[in-house]
């Protein structure tokens, strides 16, 4: 049985946020908060993670699109995030390219291989993963 | 269940769990590569249209998705997301014959639109006539789109496929303690 529609949200730098709007996922009128940012020089970490939070808290958003560098900054909200929806995926930038070692979804999954999901900064190396999972 | 039967199950979750990562990132290098398309189609857009021409200063103040996605129940009990793009309204085209219907009625008040905006194709903010390499982009974004809501589904279903692995393994443990 179908749901209510929710909406894409995107935090990026102005290249990504401006080809995801054109794709036409944006919204923004006068009684709601944009469901997008654009992360620029000036951009605080405050505000990308007040942002985050407020679509993750939002009940109108089914996917997060973030740029992987700017989700680095904000690590330790998304490692928090354990549901199911919003999903959030991680994607590159210009300048970053994707680093699937970073992504949260896949290092929870390569912890089922190794110790217990440890934090980022302290990840060690893997140790004994199957082969075809260590390609990524 | 007997152990067996526990092992039988444990593998078969950890092969489809294998499956669905190696789709996941089957659909990541294909997102991945859609939005680097975008990119460049946007800096061609750029380059003909001017620097400035391309960016958050031609947002539109107003804006409706014109894409939404929509969770429903698979026969797996999984959530799965579907994308829908609505169609643009169009604006009702009174014919002659109409009009002078209307005119022979009087002044008859004609239904009030609803009070959200028309879809407007996003091209459309940043002029009438935009470069092709303008709507490659856009083309480009549209598939990254579907792509990330199958890239969602999939996120799911290995999430629970890892809980479900968890619970096994610890089900396991408790039969066979020995072999822990």
């Amino acid at each position: 049985m179908a749901g209510r529609g929710k909406l894409i949200a995107v935090i990026g730098d102005e290249d990504t946020v401006t080809g995801f709007l054109l794709g036409g996922i944006g919204e923004l009128n006068k009684n709601r908060h944009p469901n997008f940012l654009v992360v620029e020089k000036d951009t605080t970490i405050n505000e990308i993670e007040d942002t985050f939070r407020q679509f993750l808290n939002g009940d109108d958003i089914g996917i997060i699109l973030i740029n992987q560098y700017i989700a680095e900054m904000v690590r330790h909200a998304l490692d928090a995030h354990q549901r199911s929806i919003p999903a959030v995926l991680e994607i590159p930038s210009k300048e970053h390219p994707y680093d699937a070692a970073k992504d949260s979804i896949l290092r929870r999954a390569r912890g089922m291989f190794t110790a217990e999901d440890p934090p980022y900064s302290q990840a060690a190396p893997p140790q004994a993963c199957p082969q075809s999972f260590c390609e990524f | 269940m007997a152990a067996p039967d526990l092992r039988a199950e444990l593998d078969s979750l950890l092969l489809q769990l294998f499956q669905d990562l190696e789709e996941l990132e089957a659909k990541r290098a294909a997102l991945n590569a859609r939005v680097e398309e975008g990119w460049l189609s946007l800096s061609k857009a750029r380059y003909s249209m001017g620097a400035k021409s391309v960016g958050p200063l031609q947002y539109a103040s107003l804006m409706e998705p014109q894409v939404c996605v929509y969770t429903s129940e698979a026969q797996d009990g999984l959530q799965r997301f579907w994308l829908v793009r609505a169609s643009a309204q169009t604006p009702e085209e009174v014919g002659p014959r109409e009009a002078a219907l209307r005119r022979r009625k009087g002044l008859t008040r004609t239904p009030e639109p609803e009070s959200f905006p028309a879809l407007r194709d996003p091209l459309n903010w940043f002029g009438i006539l935009v470069p092709h390499s303008l709507r490659q982009a856009q083309a480009s974004f549209r598939e990254g789109l579907q792509l990330a809501a199958d890239m969602a589904t999939l996120q799911i279903r290995i999430d629970w496929g890892r809980s479900q692995l968890r619970g096994l393994q610890e089900k396991l443990k408790q039969l066979e303690p020995e072999s822990a």
